[in-house]
């Protein structure tokens, strides 16, 4: 990753150049009742990562249905991409360019600040610097979450079943694999470890980290020495490394949890995903340019607006946590309860 | 001190003892490569880049064909032949034995990228399933001693045929002819060249037997431990293994006894759940033992004679 980093730094820095050199028109007003039109630019990972390009694809689509927009779509191939495709849609004066992932945050800081006139928003991330200093331009929309709300919802359903007996082991310990020590990582295990306890006061929560996001052994090593130490419900919270873990809770006939995406197919051992609604935050992202309502600045999703979720997977819950699960939703969403993004392990 | 205590109890665990076995034979495979291919007279770097290949051949395989036992024979033989070219440039060729090798390791990365990307896409490998993977297998009745039988009797297949070739390797090397011409060729090639074994043949042989091997262990860690294929996935361990060459004084038990304190450490980072201590402290603990094993305990290792000295008959 640092490697594609530094690569991506150089690009951008010949990038800004060339854009210096050929002068940018700028991006043009509106003109009334017009059909609006979105440019989505992908990060690396494609279309068809089953995560964050695919639910950002999908809220454009549902926007393509209830507004009179133009929705246009193009795939990153690498992290050299980025500012040409963000200049490809600004310089044809797009209403708003939507980037999906914090990897873009460099490319959107620059873009952004060549085409003043043209919104932009930014899933998980803000337009910054080469060093990640968010630049705050005014036409730059931050699309955040609350992942310890998500975590939460997971954790109540890992509580319940650890309460009730239900999970394999029955002995009050549940685990969360985090990737690298970052703060969405620990937001979502700081909701989950918060509402597991909440349900069930006896349990103990292991949190551990495999160090990588990427490779599936070394977190599958990591939930081994948990489901070692008694561990029946795994919390996986590092993306494709993290796969290891569903995969390991398969091995070891216990259950997994899922995150960011619906991971229900990944391994039968999910028996919940912790949810990231990117779809809904590529949405309101569009109704709002739609509406005139686009505001520079950090747009939160969180339980409360229906952007941080969870789905319930291989596993048929019984009534009562089912009901659990919707008191616990709504607590959260009439505030009052709020789980706690901090670390607390 | 608690984390010392946390220690203590996880040191008394059964799953600690099984992981640090699996990750050693890991290990222990390309190790016992680079100790034939160095007895041999043929310095070795290269086992990182044979594993990365192995394990991505042996991904596409099993993704193809749905056979982890025809996957991991294409993950050893693509590990054979990368060796069969670190052992063209500096047995044929006589380059410098380092400076192949580190191309051959930078030429793996760079190639098992390039190919992912031209097969799959920027999506990931894919996934191999459950039912395709390299099994992992209860030896029946020994697997129900206690402690001992969940560390030594429900490991994965590969983990056996390690230690199956651990003893082979080392009664061929000192228990038989083969051994003694290998052995001989990499002390005094010109003695053993004038005593009628053919130097070439031997330092061919070794050289890719340590890439059959090297490929072998990364089989194990893409369609055994893992299921998939991600780049640099082998993540330095050739490297390890090595040190572990080195570190073992060029002999299959030292270098094994060298893969079990390397696994160790590795395992007790992989508990990082238990144990209160930060985990980027744990994470060096592999490396920080290494060091202080080589400087205190092993003392000085000493390469066989003609290690990384091509051999020349005319200069005789």
């Amino acid at each position: 990753m640092g490697q594609a980093r530094l690569k991506f730094l150089g690009f951008a820095g010949v990038a800004l150049m060339l854009l210096a050199a050929c002068g940018s028109t700028g991006g043009g007003g509106g003109t009334p009742a017009k059909t609006y039109k979105i440019g989505l630019v992908t990060d690396i990972g494609g279309l068809n990562d089953k995560s964050f390009n695919h639910l950002a694809d999908l809220g454009l689509e549902k926007a393509k249905t209830d507004f009179k927009i133009q929705g246009d779509v193009v795939e990153s191939k690498s992290g050299d991409d980025y500012v040409p495709n963000l200049t490809n849609f600004a310089s044809k004066n797009y209403d708003l360019v939507i980037g999906v992932g914090f990897l873009m945050q460099q490319a959107v800081g620059t873009v952004s600040g060549q085409f003043p006139n043209v919104h932009f928003s930014i899933i998980d991330g803000a337009g910054t610097d080469a060093n990640g200093k968010d630049l705050q331009h005014p036409n730059v929309q931050s699309l955040f979450f609350k992942e310890q709300d998500a975590g939460a919802m997971v954790g109540v359903i890992a509580g319940m079943l650890e309460k009730q007996g239900k999970a394999k082991k029955n002995q009050h310990v549940i685990s969360a694999v985090g990737g690298i020590s970052i703060p969405p990582v620990d937001h979502y295990i700081a909701g989950y470890k918060w509402a597991a306890t909440m349900e069930d006061p006896s349990i103990k929560v292991l949190v551990g980290y495999s160090n990588d996001f990427t490779d599936p052994a070394k977190c599958k090593n990591v939930a081994s020495s948990q489901i070692s130490a008694k561990s029946d419900i795994l919390f996986q919270v590092a993306g494709g490394c993290g796969l290891g873990v569903l995969q390991a809770a398969g091995q070891a006939s216990v259950y997994s949890i899922g995150v960011d995406a619906d991971q229900k197919d990944a391994d039968p051992s999910v028996i919940a995903s912790a949810l990231k609604k990117v779809d809904v935050a590529t949405y309101t992202a569009i109704k709002n340019v739609v509406n005139g309502q686009f505001q520079g600045g950090a747009l939160t999703f969180s339980v409360a607006n229906d952007g941080a979720g969870y789905a319930v997977d291989n596993l048929q819950l019984p009534d009562d946590i089912k009901a659990e699960l919707d008191k616990v939703q709504g607590q959260i969403k009439s505030g009052g309860l709020t789980p706690p993004s901090e670390k607390s392990w | 001190m608690t984390f010392l205590g946390d220690i203590a109890h996880v040191l008394a665990t059964a799953d600690l003892w099984r992981l640090t076995l699996e990750a050693a034979a890991l290990l222990l495979l390309p190790a016992l490569g680079g100790v034939i291919s160095e007895r041999s007279g043929v310095v070795n770097i290269a086992m990182e880049g044979m594993m990365l290949t192995g394990a991505f051949f042996s991904v596409v395989a099993d993704l193809a064909w749905h056979n982890p036992w025809a996957a991991a024979l294409v993950g050893i033989v693509a590990g054979g032949l990368m060796a069969l070219i670190h052992a063209v440039v500096s047995i044929r060729f006589r380059a410098d034995q380092i400076v192949s090798g580190i191309a051959i390791n930078i030429f793996a990365a760079g190639l098992t990228v390039f190919l992912v990307n031209r097969l799959y896409g920027l999506a990931d490998v894919g996934h191999v399933g459950q039912a395709n993977l390299l099994p992992y297998i209860n030896i029946p009745l020994l697997d129900q001693i206690p402690f001992l039988g969940r560390v030594l009797f429900q490991q994965n297949v590969v983990v056996y045929a390690a230690l199956i070739l651990l003893v082979i390797v080392h009664l061929v090397l000192f228990r038989t002819r083969l051994g003694l011409r290998i052995r001989a060729v990499g002390e005094h090639p010109q003695a053993a060249d004038t005593a009628g074994i053919n130097v070439y043949v031997i330092r061919y042989g070794a050289v890719i037997t340590s890439g059959l091997l090297s490929g072998l262990a990364g089989a194990f860690l893409a369609i055994g431990i893992s299921n998939t294929f991600v780049p640099n996935m082998t993540d330095g361990r050739g490297y390890i293994a090595l040190a572990a060459v080195i570190f073992g004084k060029w002999t299959p038990f030292g270098a094994f006894v060298a893969c079990l304190i390397f696994g160790l450490g590795q395992a007790i980072y992989d508990n990082n759940s238990i144990i209160h201590v930060s985990q980027y402290l744990l994470s060096m603990l592999p490396y920080v033992l290494t060091l202080v094993v080589l400087a205190g305990v092993v003392g000085r290792s000493i390469p066989p004679a003609a290690d990384g000295i091509p051999y020349a008959p005319e200069n005789e």
